[in-house]
């Protein structure tokens, strides 16, 4: 019933609601991507710096060497919505834990964590990102836990404070009261309860991460085996004198991308307060 | 000469998505040079949205004066546009409010706060302005007067802060002072120094002073004359001295036994009126007070009473008092 | 002279300042304190980092391998003593890094120290300008959004507020090339001085104001996005606040309130959220710089990554956390500056 309710709130934001659907257009158009270009997208196919238009064939047109725009952007949301996600996921691992700990037990460790919370967002992020790739290498995998490593503070402070909140209500004592051992408390029964408001914010650490990956790779530090978004821009570049339309249409997708995101975070958000909405 | 504050029939609504609820429903008040008049119910009643249609300071939307007269010095100023209410607000009526701390600005020196209203309707220089602003504080009793002139409110007391904000509300001496609930905040022994203030500023000044408080220890202490609000309704109205020795109306009776006396405990004080005041969209059709009063009728619960004078300079809307 | 025979009795102006600086040297010294360890945590980071690395320490300082003179190798390993034991090799780093030893570039044939200040003052620059522009139009968009709520200006600010708050900001740094550059030709597409123009005098500073202007905006709107959003929903909080109807009471105007009462406490907000961001602007600035040939730390940054030259970056890092750290004590400072009720004990 309650859940009825949220769904409800959320529902009628209709931002959120064409945020939601984009997305979902955007998923799907990742998903089968193979189906509809099955050729692969760094395939030359065409005339070089078609514009959109110019060739039916071409939709979007065709970059500097003659590859299909379409099926490289349908083929980039792949990589991009991946890594955002992926992202996303381990900074909301770590940003849960280190909150969740810290919150529940207080004292010298809640010190210590508010402590790494600050260090870590003391560091120029993306300066720390490109740092750990190049030390460690521009794979997928580094990049995503990189991008995870700068992005789990928000989350950590948002876990902490619902934690303290909620770590001496009735329902903790009485779990204490009956013996449980403290991890058995933190996850299933605080955890549970603390989790929508943290949920709402990775969903707006995944927009931050596909930002993030995008400027990764525009600079050309990406893995180069995967040609996201933010490559595109980058591979663009070069261009912009007589066929600006090979940066505009990536940075479009990232732009739209980012933007539904952060409208279903703000949906979420006020169906969550909704005593908050007309702020 | 015309009264310094005459308000007659003034009625305010609040449009709201679940419809419109008469907040203050046609109420009349007259206060003279020198007198204070309390307005008394329970918090809810209409007395602070009262003030705030007199001052022209309501939340719109979605409160609108929708009928009545406010006369300041003989000239209705309900139909002024707003620009002159600006000269009016805080140099022909000033206003005082609930709670002293949340009623400065944290982040500007006292100084300043009291200044703003000199310059706003005098053409004091700044450094005329200061002084003026040493002169009021010292007026409204603030210790050490000089140095408090720069200090933030939050190195304040309560008690200080009310002072300050007194010192603003009079410091163009208004004719007309509405004083909202200015002792509620306040421990007791400040607010007996605020109270005598109030009344020591007054009676130098000859101001006409509304007194707004749901506290009948604080009225007997201050006012003149008393007017009994409730649910949007002036329900009775006398002198203060009638007032405490023959409550006409029941709801006047309840707050009378509702008075803390010291020593009463406190479950005993509250006890006596039960039930709450309705909310303003659930008003029953005949008196609004029936379903909570002692003396109820069948008649009061199908008609609503009209105010009637059942002797001179005493008004009561009930049609149990009307029968004796 | 006049204004005092004007008011002889105006009480002396005390000297309010005197208590408030006290209050801000102590904030001054505390944040300072607290910096210590945190500096000391970004350096076990990079040490860390530099531990994880393919490769051996050794390999890392010298940059792309090209050194084979015996002679430096043998120096580089007493400096950074690699056949000690891995926690002496900290302490030992840390000590180098107090001394501002960051190792030497051997790329650029200077000590890293020097590489990168060379390229310090410009990024400042681009950082200071954007900033300055972040607050100036999200302070302005805000103001005006919640003064005239739900109205088509309201709707204005959050549909632009929106945009900017999801656009890539290389993206829209290439598309301001594109208009501003490319097709009206306005602005410079690039770098921070005109080639062969002059570089002294009121010409060069406003030569370089003319090349800061796209790289500003491009880094700068997102912010700006941002402060008009929290500048909007603080400006709509505080003005439900009671100081705000006793100020009406006054016989001030809807407007003077919100100029004079509203206003500096929506800030707070606002100010909170810029310290927190310092590290983003930075590391922004890195990206924008690359687009626009901006020849920032970012540039620097940019080519040491690209060529592996690892000291640069891992000095970078470093240097760019104490830029934070020190942009961070003076939002704190502005933000005491604005609120009379932090107070330090």
């Amino acid at each position: 019933m309650q859940r009825f309710e949220f769904i409800g709130r959320f529902a009628r934001n209709r931002g959120a609601l064409i945020g939601a659907v984009l997305i979902l257009v955007v998923a799907l158009m990742a998903l089968l991507a193979p189906l509809f270009f099955p050729v692969d997208p760094l395939r030359i196919v065409g005339q070089p710096e078609l514009w959109p238009g110019e060739d039916a064939d071409f939709p979007l047109g065709t970059d500097s060497l003659g590859r299909d725009m379409l099926s490289m952007i349908v083929h980039g949301a792949r990589a991009t919505l991946l890594i955002g996600l992926f992202a996303s996921a381990v900074a909301t691992v770590i940003g849960v834990g280190v909150g969740a700990t810290a919150g529940y037990f207080g004292g010298w460790i809640d010190e210590i964590a508010m402590r790494a919370a600050e260090l870590f967002q003391t560091i120029p992020n993306l300066i720390f990102v490109l740092t750990i790739v190049v030390i460690l290498g521009s794979t997928l995998t580094n990049i995503v836990i990189a991008i995870g490593i700068v992005s789990w503070t928000p989350i950590a402070r948002m876990t902490r404070a619902e934690f303290l909140s909620l770590r001496d209500r009735e329902f903790v004592q009485a779990c204490r009261a009956m013996g449980m051992g403290d991890l058995k408390i933190i996850v299933a029964e605080i955890l549970p309860n603390a989790l929508p408001p943290v949920i709402v914010l990775s969903s707006l650490v995944v927009a931050g991460a596909i930002l993030f990956e995008s400027a990764v790779s525009f600079l050309g530090l990406g893995d180069p085996n995967v040609a996201s978004w933010g490559r595109l821009v980058g591979d663009g570049r070069q261009l912009i004198r007589s066929s600006w339309y090979i940066c505009a249409i990536p940075g479009v997708a990232i732009m739209i991308t980012v933007l539904c995101l952060n409208l279903i975070g703000d949906g979420l958000n006020d169906a969550l307060n909704p005593k908050l909405r007309d702020r | 000469m015309a009264l310094p504050l005459e308000v007659r029939g003034l009625s305010t609504t609040l449009f709201t998505r679940r419809g419109e609820m008469k907040a203050v429903d046609g109420l009349s008040l007259s206060v003279g040079a020198g007198e204070t008049v309390a307005l008394v119910g329970e918090s809810g009643c209409g007395k602070s949205l009262s003030a705030l249609s007199v001052m022209r300071l309501l939340p719109d939307p979605p409160a609108r004066i929708v009928g009545g007269e406010v006369r300041l010095n003989g000239r209705d100023i309900v139909p002024l546009p707003e620009e002159g209410m600006l000269a009016i607000r805080g140099k022909e009526i000033g206003m005082i409010f609930q709670d002293p701390m949340s009623s400065l600005n944290p982040v500007a020196t006292v100084e300043k706060q009291i200044v703003e209203v000199l310059r706003a309707h005098t053409d004091l220089g700044r450094w005329q302005a200061r002084a003026r602003a040493h002169e009021l504080l010292e007026l409204v009793g603030m210790p050490d007067a000089a140095r408090r002139l720069d200090e933030y409110p939050h190195r304040l007391s309560g008690g200080m802060c009310q002072r300050v904000v007194i010192a603003m509300a009079i410091a163009c001496s208004p004719s007309v002072l509405i004083a909202d609930e200015p002792t509620t905040a306040l421990d007791v022994t400040v607010q007996a120094q605020v109270l005598a203030l109030l009344k020591k500023l007054q009676a130098d000044a000859g101001m006409a002073m509304v007194f707004i408080t749901h506290d009948l220890g604080v009225v007997a202490e201050t006012a003149d004359r008393v007017v009994v609000m409730y649910a949007g309704r002036k329900v009775e109205e006398a002198t203060v001295d009638e007032l405490f020795e023959t409550p006409l109306h029941p709801y006047t009776a309840g707050l009378i036994g509702a008075t803390p006396v010291p020593g009463a405990a406190r479950a005993e004080r509250l006890a006596d009126i039960p039930g709450m005041v309705p909310p303003l969209n659930g008003l029953p059709q005949g008196c609004a007070f029936a379903p909570r009063c002692p003396r109820v009728m069948e008649r009061c619960r199908q008609e609503r009473p009209e105010l009637t004078q059942p002797a001179t300079g005493r008004l009561v809307a009930c049609f149990a008092a009307e029968r004796g | 002279m006049a204004g005092e025979l004007a008011s002889p009795a105006a009480p002396p102006r005390i000297t309010r300042g005197s208590s408030r600086r006290v209050a801000a040297l102590r904030l001054l010294r505390r944040r300072l304190i607290q910096a210590v360890p945190l500096m000391l945590g970004v350096v076990v980071i990079n040490f860390v980092l530099i531990q994880l690395a393919p490769g051996s320490f050794l390999e890392l300082m010298t940059a792309e391998n090209q050194v084979s003179d015996p002679a430096t190798i043998a120096l580089l390993r007493t400096t950074y003593g690699l056949d000690d034991p891995v926690w002496l090799q900290l302490v030992k780093y840390i000590w180098a890094l107090m001394r501002f030893d960051f190792g030497f570039s051997y790329r650029q044939n200077i000590p890293v120290i020097d590489a990168i200040s060379v390229h310090l003052p410009a990024t400042l620059l681009l950082m200071i300008s954007s900033i300055t522009l972040a607050l100036a139009v999200g302070v302005a968009a805000g103001v005006v959004a919640s003064m005239k709520v739900r109205t088509f200006w309201d709707t204005l600010v959050s549909v632009a507020a929106m945009f900017f708050f999801a656009a890539p900001s290389f993206w829209l740094g290439i598309m301001l090339i594109v208009l501003f550059s490319v097709k009206l030709g306005w602005l410079p597409v690039g770098g921070m001085a005109t080639i062969g123009g002059t570089s002294s005098g009121a010409g060069g500073v406003l030569d370089i104001l003319h090349h800061l202007i796209l790289p500003t905006l491009a880094l700068g709107l997102f912010y700006a996005a941002i402060y008009a959003r929290v500048m909007r929903s603080s400006m709509l909080e505080v003005a439900q606040l009671d100081f705000v109807r006793t100020a009406r009471a006054k016989g001030l105007s809807r407007n003077q309130v919100t100029i004079s009462h509203v206003l500096r406490n929506a800030l707070l907000p606002v100010v909170t959220i810029l310290g927190v961001q310092m590290g983003t602007v930075l590391a922004g600035s890195v990206v924008i710089e690359s687009v626009f040939s901006w020849p920032g730390v970012g540039s620097l940054l940019f080519d040491s990554v690209s060529s592996r030259n690892y000291p640069v970056v891992l000095g970078i890092m470093v240097l760019g956390s104490l830029v934070v750290i020190a942009a961070n004590i003076a939002v704190d400072l502005i933000y005491m500056w604005l609120d009379p009720r932090i107070e330090i004990r």
